[in-house]
C-alpha cells in the first residue's frame, strides 16, 4: 500500500503554509497591539478583535470546507477526503470555541455582560453545537465507512441549516455590532483594517497547517490499523497452518 | 404509481402497529403529561404568566415528546430485522423516507392535539377562540420535526448510544423550527393578526420545504447497509 499521493503533496507544501501563518500572524499581532492606534469609543479593549474576528471567519470557512468535502466524500468515496473532513470539524469546533471564549471577554468591557442571547452569539453556539454532535457520532459508529457516511450526510444538512439557523436568529434579536466588512463595502477605519486582514489571512494559514497535520495523522494512523490488522490475520492464518 | 403505493403501505403499516400495540403514543402521551406536571411546579404561575410562557412549555413538551416517537420509529424496526428487509426491499428510498415521515408527522400531531387542549386547561389560561390558525403553525411545525427528525433517527439507529444521539443531534438542528413555532403560536394564542407573526410561518414552510428535499436525498446514503 503506498501512500496517497494527496499526503505526499501536503508533506511538500505545509512548511511554507506553516512559515507563512506564522509570519502573517506575527505581523499582524505587532499591527494589532502596537501598530495601530486604540479606538475612539473602546479605547485599548478593541485589540481583542482582532482575534476574534479571524477566530471567527476561520471557523466558518473551515464549516464550508467541511460541506464541500462531505460532498465530495459521498459522490467520490475516496477516504482521505473524510480524514480531510474529521479533522476540519474538529479544528472549526475549536475555533469556533474560542471564537465564542474570545467575543464573552470581548463583550464584558463593551456590553457589560458575558453573555447575551444575541443573534449571532446563538447561532454560533448551535454551530459548535452541531460540530460537537458530528465530532461524537464519528466516535460512536463501529464501521469506517458507515462512520465516514454518516459524518457527512450530518455536515450536509448542518451546513444547509446554516443561513436558516442564521436569519432565524437574527429576527428573534439583534444587539450584536453589525459587520464591519460585507460585501457592501467596509465600515472601519483603515488602520484598524490592515491588522485585521494580515490576522484574518494568517488565521486562516494557521488553520490550513493544522488541517494538513491533522489529516496526515489521520491517514496514518488509519494506515496502520489497516497493516496492524493485516499482520495480525497472517499471524492467525500460520498458526492455524502449523 | 409505484412510490405512492410504498408510501401509502409504510404508512398503513406503521399505523396499523400502533394501532395493536399502542406504544408510542400512549408513551408520548405520558412523558409530556409528565412534562406538563413538573412545569407546574417547576414555576409557580398566576394565570397571567402561564400566558405569557404557554408558548414556550408547549413547544418544550412537543419538543420533547417528539422525540420519543422519533426514536422509535426506527428503533422498532430492528426487531425481527424488519430494518434489514426495508433496506432490501426493492422499493424506492425515496418513497420509504416519506412513508416513515408521514407516519411520524401522523404520530406527532395526534399526540399535540391531544396535548394542547390539556394544557389550555391544567395551566387555566384564556384563549382566544379561533384556532384554525394555530393548527396551521403546528402543522408546519411538526412536519419540519418530521422531516429532519425521520432522517436522523433511521441515522441514529446504527450507531451506539443512539437514544441519546438523537435528541443531541436533532435539537440543534432544528432550532428554527423552535424559535419560529414558538414566536408563531404565541401570536396564534393572542389572537393577533396573521401578518404579525407571518414571517415566521413562511420561515416553517421554507424549512419543510428544504429539508424535506435534502433529507429526501440523504435518506438513500444513510438507508444503504
Amino acid at each position: 500500500m503506498t501512500i496517497h499521493r494527496v499526503i505526499r503533496h501536503v508533506q511538500r507544501y505545509q512548511g511554507w503554509v506553516g512559515g507563512g501563518a506564522g509570519l502573517c500572524l506575527a505581523v499582524g499581532l505587532y499591527l494589532g497591539l502596537l501598530g495601530s492606534p486604540p479606538d475612539y469609543y473602546q479605547g485599548e479593549v478593541v485589540r481583542i478583535m482582532y482575534i476574534h474576528v479571524p477566530l471567527a471567519h476561520t471557523a466558518l470557512l473551515g464549516y464550508t470546507v467541511l460541506a464541500g468535502g462531505s460532498v465530495w466524500y459521498l459522490w467520490k468515496r475516496d477516504p482521505i477526503v473524510d480524514n480531510m473532513c474529521h479533522a476540519v470539524a474538529a479544528l472549526s469546533a475549536c475555533f469556533t470555541a474560542l471564537a465564542l471564549l474570545t467575543g464573552m471577554i470581548w463583550g464584558k468591557p463593551t456590553w457589560d455582560t458575558w453573555w447575551t442571547w444575541d443573534a449571532r452569539l446563538t447561532s454560533f453556539t448551535v454551530l459548535l453545537l452541531i460540530l460537537l454532535g458530528y465530532l461524537m457520532v464519528r466516535t460512536m459508529v463501529d464501521d469506517l465507512e458507515k462512520e465516514a457516511r454518516y459524518g457527512a450526510v450530518l455536515a450536509i444538512l448542518g451546513f444547509v441549516d446554516l443561513p436558516i439557523i442564521h436569519f432565524s436568529v437574527e429576527w428573534w434579536r439583534t444587539l450584536h455590532q453589525p459587520q464591519s466588512i460585507s460585501l457592501r463595502g467596509v465600515s472601519i477605519a483603515s488602520g484598524l483594517l490592515a491588522p485585521l486582514v494580515v490576522m484574518s489571512i494568517g488565521m486562516s494559514l494557521l488553520f490550513s497547517y493544522m488541517l494538513m497535520i491533522r489529516t496526515q495523522l489521520l491517514y496514518l494512523n488509519r494506515l496502520l490499523d489497516a497493516k496492524k490488522g493485516r499482520l495480525l490475520h497472517q499471524f492467525h492464518v500460520s498458526k492455524a497452518d502449523s | 404509481m409505484a412510490p405512492f403505493r410504498t408510501i401509502r403501505w409504510m404508512v398503513w403499516k406503521d399505523l396499523v402497529i400502533e394501532l395493536r400495540s399502542r406504544e408510542t403514543i400512549a408513551s408520548m402521551v405520558f412523558f409530556a403529561l409528565i412534562v406538563i406536571l413538573i412545569f407546574s411546579f417547576s414555576f409557580s404561575m398566576d394565570q397571567q404568566a402561564a400566558h405569557d410562557v404557554l408558548a414556550g412549555m408547549i413547544w418544550v413538551a412537543f419538543a420533547f415528546t417528539g422525540m420519543i416517537g422519533l426514536g422509535r420509529s426506527f428503533s422498532a424496526e430492528l426487531q425481527n430485522d424488519c430494518l434489514e428487509a426495508l433496506q432490501m426491499a426493492p422499493v424506492s428510498r425515496g418513497a420509504l423516507y416519506l412513508g416513515k415521515v408521514a407516519a411520524n408527522f401522523a404520530f406527532m400531531f395526534v399526540v399535540e392535539l391531544l396535548l394542547f387542549p390539556m394544557f389550555v386547561i391544567l395551566f387555566n389560561v384564556d384563549i382566544v377562540e379561533d384556532l384554525s390558525l394555530l393548527l396551521v403553525v403546528f402543522f408546519l411545525a411538526t412536519a419540519g420535526l418530521a422531516a429532519v427528525g425521520t432522517l436522523f433517527s433511521a441515522l441514529t439507529v446504527h450507531i451506539r448510544a443512539r437514544e441519546v444521539m438523537l435528541p443531541i443531534l436533532l435539537l440543534p438542528m432544528v432550532v428554527p423550527v423552535m424559535i419560529a413555532a414558538v414566536e408563531a403560536t404565541k401570536g396564534a394564542l393572542n389572537g393577533d393578526p396573521v401578518s404579525f407573526y407571518r414571517p415566521w410561518l413562511e420561515l416553517l414552510a421554507i424549512f419543510d420545504v428544504v429539508f424535506t428535499i435534502v433529507s429526501f436525498w440523504m435518506f438513500d446514503f444513510v438507508m444503504d447497509a
